[in-house]
C-alpha cells in the first residue's frame, strides 16, 4: 500500500518526455512569453489557449477517451454473449442520439447541474452524496411557488429557480454547518439528510399539498400555472433550463478560479493545515461549499420541475443526484468536464431508447455502459498497467521479433478461450458438471491472459491446464452427445502454443521474458 | 587501479527533464564505491534528489544506464530497487501518521516468513467458524459434522504444525512449497514483524516503540521508523536524503553514530546535505552537483568546508553575517503568564512571559518537544491559550482568529512547510500570495482576484529570493525541498510584517540561501521588525539573536545574550540543567 502511494506521486510528478510533448511545451512557453508584452485582452486570451497545450489539460480527457472506449469494447462482448448484434446496437445508439440531439441536450440538463453540485463541493474536499435530496427539496419549493402565487412572464420562474436554489442550499448547508462545528462526516450527514428529504417531499405531495380533485389518486401536487413554465428552446424537450446549466458550467469555473472564496475553498480541500495557518476560516469555507454544492442542485430539480414535469410527483427522478456523482467523476470534478460528461450521458440515455427500439438491446444496457465508463476513470491505475504494458510491448517487439509474437498468439487464444467458455456457460442443458469446467476454464483463461500481458512466463503454465480442461470438457461434451470438435482444436491450438512459448522463454534462460 | 575498485553503485550519462523543461540531470556520471559513505552536495534545485530517485525506481531516466553491484538494471518501481539491497530514506517522510511503526514497515511488504500470532490465529478461526455455520445449512448433519472436524482439524495444522510434522518436512523441497502455499492463507503476522523490528532497532541503537503510532512520534523518530524501514527490507545500500536537516544536534550526533556502525557493517552510505560539517566528519568522498551536472567527485582528506561550498555554490561563501548593534525600539509583542495544551489537553506551555522590541530578534532555543511548536501556533492564532495574554502592539490578540492577528501585523514561518506551509497541489504563484490573496492589491474588485497581479508579484519574488523551478505557474509540488522552503519564506517576509515568528526559517536551505535568508532578516531587524526566532540549531540563534531564552518542559529556564553564552552551556540549559538550586526542582 505505501508502495502504492509512491507509485502515485510517481504518476503525478514523472511525465515521461517524448518528442512531441517536448515540442509543444516548447511552443506553449514561447507563446506564453510572447504574450506578455500583448495588449490586455489579447493576453488573456493566448494565455487561455496556452492552457489547452498543456499536459495537464490533455491527460483527463485522454484519459475519459480511452475509459470510453474501453467501456464500449466490454459492452460489446456482454452483448455478443447475451445474444445481441453489437454493431447494430451501436449504429442505433448513435444515429438514434445524432438525430436526435435535443433530446440529448434535454436528458444531460440536470446531470449538469448535479454533476456540479459535486464537483464543486469536491472542490473543497468534501463528498456530496446527498444531492438527490437537495434536488428533491429544490424542485418540490419550485413546484409550490409555481403555482401557489400568480406572478408575470419571465420573473415568475426566476423567483421559483432561485427559491428551489435556496431550498437545496439550505439542505446542504446544514450538513455543510454539522461538518464544520461538530465535525460529523459529510458522506453520512449528506446521505441521511438526502432520505429525509425525499420521504418529507413525498408526504408534502401525498398529503398537505396533494393536488385537490375527487378523482385524484396520484400523489402529487398541483399543476404550476403557465407563467411560471420554462420555454421550450428546440424540438419536444429542450428546455431553457439547459443554458441556466451552461451558465452555472460557467459560473462555476469563474468562482473556483478567479473569486476570493473559490480560492479558499481549494485550498481548504487540499490542505485544511496550511489554509488555516494563511488565514482562512475553514469551517466558514466548508458549510458554504456544501450549502453553494446544495444550491446547485436544486436548480436541476427546479427547472426540471418547470421546464418539464411542470408539477412535483412522487419519484419523479430516477436518481439523478447520485448519478451527479459519476458525472463530476468522469469530468474529472472540473466545470467543463462535468458538461462534456453530462452531454456523454445524455447521449447515451438518448442513443438508448433507440438502441431498444431497433436492436432490441434491453435499456439496462446504457447503465451498464455508464457503470463502465466511470469503473475504468476511477481505476486510473489499472489503465495505466494497461498503458505501461503496451508501450513495453512496443519496445520489446522493435528488439525481438519471435517471442512478442508467440506472447501476443497465447494471450489471443486466452481471450478466444475467455470468450468460447463464456458462451458454453449458458447451454444449461449439458449439466452441472459441463457448466463447473466451463466456468473453471474461463478463470483460467482470463487469469492466463492477465499473466501473459504481465510477461509472467508461469501464464503459459495457467494457459497449459486451461487447454487440459478443453480436452476434458471435450470428453465429457462427446458423453453428452455434442459437437465437440471445435473445443478440441482451441484445446489443441491454446496447448501447442503455451508449450512453444514455454520453450522459448526457457531457451532464452532469464530472458525479458521472465520479466516477473 | 579503476580495475580493482569494487562499486556498489555506478551511475553512468543520467539525463532527466521534467515536463516543464527543467532539466534536472545533464549527463550526471556517479560511481558509489562498496562500503564508502559517500556525501552528495549542491545548492537547492541541483538535482540531488531526482538522481537519487531515479537509483531508487522512483522516477524514470530519460537516458543513461543504472550498474547495481556490476548487475545492470532499469528499475521501473522502487520494488526493482529493493530487491536488490538499496533502500532510501526521503528528504519527505513516507510514512502514515495514523498507522503503527510495524504497520508501517511491514506495508507492501510479505513478510519471508508468517507465523501465526494471537490476532490472525483468531482471525483464521472465526472465519472458519463462520463458513461452518453457513455450511450447516445445506448439509445435512453427518456430512456437516465430518466436513467440520476435517476442517477444524485442518486449520490446527497449518496454524500450529505439530514437530512431527515438521521434522518429516524438514529439508525437502516439498517443505518450501508447502510454506509458500500456506503463507498465502495465513494473514499478516505483526506480533513476528515487531518482534523484528524491536531486534532491528536494539541492533543498531534506533530505539522505537513498535507499537506506538507514527503519528504521535516527533520528526527524530519518524526518521528511525523510515530508516528502519529500509533495514528490515535488508538494504545494505543507503540512501538518506537530507537525513539531517529535521533533527536537532543531538538527534544528529545520535544518527552519526548509527551511521558510523552501518559502516563498519559494511553498508554503502549515500548521505545528502547541506550542512558542510557533516560530510567532512563521516564521508570518505564527496560529489557535488550544480544546475544538474556533475561539478566533480573529491576525497574528504584532500578538500575542505570552504572548497566544497565554493564548488556548490561557484563563488566563496560568507559563513558569519554582518550583524550592527539593535537598536531596540518599542515592545511589539508582550506575552504574558502564557499557559497553552496541546491536543490531548496536557499542558505543553507552563506560564512563559517575555517581550519582544522593534528592531530585535529573540531566539528561542529548545529540543523539540519542550512546548516551542505550542507556543508558536498560540502565538500565531492556531491554537487557543488556556491562560495569559498576548499583546501585538496595542492590540490584543489572545485568542484569536489566525486572519485576525495577520492583521495585526504577524507573519509566521511554520516549522513544517508541508502540513502548514505550503498547498502543494497549488501553483508556486497562488502559494506566494496564500494569506494575502484577499486583499489590495491582489483583488480587483472586492472578492474578485486579479490573476495578472499574482503573476507579477510571483516573478518578482522567484526572482528576489531565487526560487528555481519551473516558473510561477507550475505545481509546488514539483519544486525541490529547498525551493519549497524559499517559497514559504519570500511569502512571509514580503507581507511586511510588523513581528515575523520564523520557526526553522532555513531548514533545508542550502549554504548560499541560509546566508540570503540570514541577511535578510539582519536587514529587516535594522528596519524596526521585531523577530522571535524558533531554531533547533544553535549556531543559527547564535549568530543571529539578540536575546536568547531557553525552553526547557514548557518554562523559560534561562535569558541569555549570545555574547554572554556559548553552544556548551546552552545545551546543558535545553537538557533541563538548571543554574544553581533550581535543578532539583526540575529533575522532580
Ligand atoms: N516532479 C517534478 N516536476 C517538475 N520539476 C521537478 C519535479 N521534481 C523536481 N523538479 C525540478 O528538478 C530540479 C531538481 O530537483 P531536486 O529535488 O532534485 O533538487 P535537490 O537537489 O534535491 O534540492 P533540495 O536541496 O532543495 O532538496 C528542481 O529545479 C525542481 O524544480
Ligand atoms: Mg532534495
Amino acid at each position: 500500500m505505501i508502495e502504492d502511494n509512491l507509485q502515485d506521486n510517481r504518476d503525478q510528478s514523472d511525465g515521461g518526455q517524448t518528442g512531441l510533448r517536448a515540442n509543444v511545451e516548447r511552443i506553449r512557453l514561447n507563446l506564453v512569453e510572447r504574450a506578455e508584452e500583448w495588449p490586455g485582452p489579447i493576453k488573456s486570451i493566448v494565455l487561455a489557449f496556452t492552457k489547452l497545450l498543456t499536459w495537464a489539460f490533455w491527460k483527463p480527457l485522454i484519459w475519459a477517451l480511452f475509459s470510453v472506449v474501453l467501456a464500449a469494447i466490454i459492452s460489446a462482448i456482454i452483448m455478443e454473449i447475451s445474444g445481441y448484434n453489437s454493431l447494430e446496437a451501436f449504429s442505433a445508439l448513435i444515429f438514434g442520439a445524432l438525430t436526435r440531439f435535443d433530446r440529448v441536450l434535454f436528458e444531460s440538463t440536470p446531470l449538469i447541474f448535479a454533476g456540479l453540485s459535486v464537483a464543486f463541493v469536491f472542490k473543497a474536499g468534501l463528498f456530496n452524496i446527498g444531492a438527490e435530496g437537495q434536488l428533491y427539496m429544490g424542485s418540490m419549493a419550485a413546484a409550490i411557488l409555481g403555482y401557489i402565487i400568480p406572478l408575470p412572464y419571465g420573473i415568475h420562474p426566476l423567483v421559483c429557480l432561485a427559491t428551489g436554489a435556496l431550498a437545496g442550499a439550505l439542505w446542504g448547508f446544514l450538513p455543510g454547518l454539522l461538518k464544520a462545528y461538530r465535525g460529523a462526516h459529510e458522506v453520512v450527514t449528506t446521505m441521511m439528510l438526502s432520505y429525509t428529504a425525499i420521504l418529507f417531499t413525498q408526504w408534502l405531495a401525498a398529503g398537505p399539498l396533494k393536488e385537490p380533485g375527487e378523482f385524484q389518486w396520484n400523489a402529487q401536487t398541483t399543476l404550476i400555472l403557465e407563467t411560471a413554465q420554462l420555454p421550450i428552446l428546440w424540438g419536444y424537450y429542450l428546455h431553457a433550463g439547459f443554458l441556466l446549466a451552461i451558465v452555472c458550467v460557467i459560473g462555476v469555473a469563474f468562482v473556483l478560479n478567479r473569486t476570493v472564496l473559490g480560492f479558499e475553498m481549494r485550498a481548504v480541500g487540499f490542505n485544511e493545515a496550511a489554509a488555516e495557518t494563511a488565514g482562512i476560516d475553514s469551517k466558514k469555507n466548508v458549510a458554504l461549499a456544501l450549502g453553494i454544492g446544495g444550491g446547485l442542485a436544486g436548480l436541476a430539480g427546479a427547472s426540471e420541475i418547470l421546464g418539464t414535469h411542470h408539477r412535483f410527483y412522487n419519484s419523479w427522478s430516477p436518481g439523478l443526484g447520485f448519478e451527479g456523482i459519476t458525472v463530476a467523476v468522469l469530468g474529472n470534478n472540473n466545470p467543463f468536464g462535468c458538461l462534456l460528461a453530462a452531454i456523454f450521458f445524455g447521449f447515451l440515455k438518448a442513443g438508448g431508447n433507440a438502441m431498444h427500439q431497433q436492436a432490441h438491446v434491453p435499456i439496462e444496457m446504457v447503465g451498464v455502459m455508464q457503470g463502465l465508463v466511470v469503473l475504468f476513470v476511477a481505476a486510473p491505475r489499472f489503465i495505466q498497467w494497461i498503458a505501461d504494458q503496451s508501450l513495453d510491448y512496443g519496445k520489446w517487439f522493435s528488439v525481438d521479433k519471435i517471442r512478442p509474437i508467440s506472447f501476443a498468439l497465447n494471450m489471443i487464444i486466452a481471450l478466444y478461450g475467455t470468450y468460447f467458455s463464456f458462451i458454453l456457460l449458458g447451454e444449461t442443458q449439458l449439466g452441472l458438471m459441463f457448466i463447473g469446467i466451463s466456468a473453471a476454464v474461463s478463470i483460467l483463461s482470463i487469469a492466463a491472459f492477465f499473466m501473459i500481458f504481465a510477461r509472467n512466463s508461469r501464464g503459459f503454465i495457467v494457459s497449459l491446464i486451461a487447454s487440459m480442461c478443453w480436452f476434458t470438457l471435450a470428453a465429457v461434451g462427446m458423453g453428452a452427445g455434442v459437437d465437440v470438435s471445435f473445443m478440441i482444436l482451441v484445446g489443441l491450438v491454446q496447448a501447442v502454443l503455451s508449450v512453444l512459448a514455454l520453450l522459448l522463454v526457457k531457451g532464452a534462460g532469464k530472458s525479458k521474458g521472465d520479466g516477473a | 587501479m579503476e580495475h580493482d575498485i569494487k562499486y556498489a553503485v555506478e551511475l553512468i550519462g543520467i539525463n532527466k527533464t521534467f515536463p516543464g523543461g527543467v532539466q534536472a540531470n545533464r549527463d550526471v556520471t556517479l560511481k558509489i564505491r562498496e562500503g564508502e559513505v559517500h556525501g552528495l552536495l549542491g545548492e537547492n534545485g541541483a538535482g540531488k534528489s531526482t538522481i537519487m530517485n531515479i537509483l531508487y525506481g522512483f522516477l524514470s531516466k530519460d537516458s543513461g544506464r543504472i550498474i547495481i553491484r556490476g548487475e545492470e538494471v532499469e528499475p521501473k518501481s522502487p520494488q526493482d530497487a529493493i530487491d536488490r539491497g538499496v533502500g532510501m530514506v526521503h528528504q519527505h517522510f513516507k510514512l502514515i501518521p495514523p498507522l503503527t511503526v510495524t504497520e508501517n514497515v511491514i506495508l507492501g511488504l510479505e513478510p519471508s516468513s508468517k507465523k501465526p500470532d494471537r490476532n490472525n490465529s483468531l482471525a483464521v478461526i472465526t472465519a472458519t467458524l463462520l463458513a461452518l455455520f453457513v455450511l450447516s445449512f445445506f448439509l445435512p448433519p453427518f456430512e456437516f459434522l465430518i466436513t467440520a472436524a476435517l476442517l477444524l482439524a485442518a486449520i490446527v495444522l497449518i496454524l500450529y504444525p505439530p514437530r512431527v510434522f515438521e521434522n518429516l518436512m524438514a529439508s525437502t523441497r516439498f517443505r518450501a512449497a508447502f510454506e509458500k502455499l500456506v503463507s498465502d492463507v495465513r494473514p499478516l503476522g505483526f506480533d513476528d514483524a515487531a518482534k523484528k523490528i524491536q531486534q532491528i532497532a536494539n541492533e543498531n541503537g534506533l530505539a522505537v516503540d513498535p507499537y506506538a503510532k507514527v503519528e504521535n512520534l516527533s520528526v527524530g523518530l519518524q526518521q528511525r521508523v523510515e530508516v528502519i524501514k529500509t533495514l528490515y527490507r535488508e538494504a545494505d545500500i543507503l540512501i538518506l536524503d537530507e537525513p539531517t536537516s529535521v533533527l536537532t544536534p543531538q538527534e544528529v550526533d545520535e544518527l552519526f553514530v548509527t551511521l558510523e556502525a552501518f559502516k563498519k557493517s559494511g553498508k554503502t552510505i549515500i548521505l545528502i546535505t547541506h550542512k558542510l560539517r557533516e560530510p567532512m566528519a563521516l564521508c570518505d568522498r564527496i560529489s557535488v552537483l550544480r544546475d544538474g551536472v556533475l561539478v566533480g567527485t573529491v576525497k574528504k582528506d584532500e578538500t575542505s568546508a570552504e572548497e566544497l561550498a565554493q564548488m556548490m555554490v561557484g563563488r566563496p561563501v560568507v559563513f558569519t553575517v554582518e550583524k550592527p548593534p539593535a537598536t531596540p525600539g518599542s515592545i511589539i509583542l508582550n506575552v504574558e503568564n502564557l499557559k497553552v495544551k496541546d491536543h490531548r489537553g496536557l499542558p505543553k506551555v507552563r506560564g512563559v512571559s517575555f517581550q519582544v522590541r522593534a528592531g530585535e530578534i529573540l531566539g528561542i532555543a529548545g529540543v523539540e518537544g519542550n512546548g516551542q511548536t505550542e507556543l508558536v501556533e498560540a502565538l500565531v492564532g492556531l491554537r487557543k491559550p488556556s491562560d495569559g495574554t498576548i499583546l501585538v502592539g496595542d492590540i490584543h490578540t489572545t485568542g484569536k482568529s489566525p486572519r485576525f492577528v495577520r492583521e495585526a501585523g504577524v507573519s509566521h514561518i511554520p516549522e513544517d512547510r508541508h502540513r502548514r506551509g505550503l498547498i502543494l497541489p497549488f501553483t508556486i504563484e497562488e502559494n506566494l500570495t496564500l494569506g494575502r490573496h484577499y486583499r489590495p492589491p491582489f483583488i480587483s474588485r472586492p472578492g474578485i482576484l486579479d490573476l495578472d497581479k499574482f503573476r507579477s508579484v510571483s516573478s518578482k519574488l522567484v526572482n528576489d529570493y531565487s526560487i528555481k523551478g519551473g516558473g510561477g505557474g507550475s505545481l509546488t509540488s514539483t519544486l525541490s525541498g529547498g525551493n519549497q522552503q524559499k517559497l514559504v519564506v519570500a511569502r512571509e517576509l514580503e507581507s511586511g510584517p510588523k513581528l515575523l515568528v520564523a520557526a526553522q526559517p532555513t531548514r533545508g536551505l542550502d549554504v548560499g540561501a541560509t546566508e540570503f535568508i540570514h541577511k535578510t532578516l539582519i536587514s529587516m531587524r535594522n528596519q524596526g521588525v521585531a523577530i522571535l526566532l524558533v531554531s533547533a540549531e544553535l549556531d543559527e540563534i547564535r549568530t543571529l539573536a539578540d536575546h536568547i531564552i531557553v525552553m526547557f518542559d514548557g518554562r523559560i529556564v534561562g535569558e541569555k545574550r549570545p555574547e554572554e553564552t556559548d553552544a556548551q552551556e546552552l545545551g546543558l540549559l535545553m537538557a533541563g540543567h538548571l543554574e544553581g538550586e533550581e535543578s532539583v526542582e526540575v529533575v522532580n
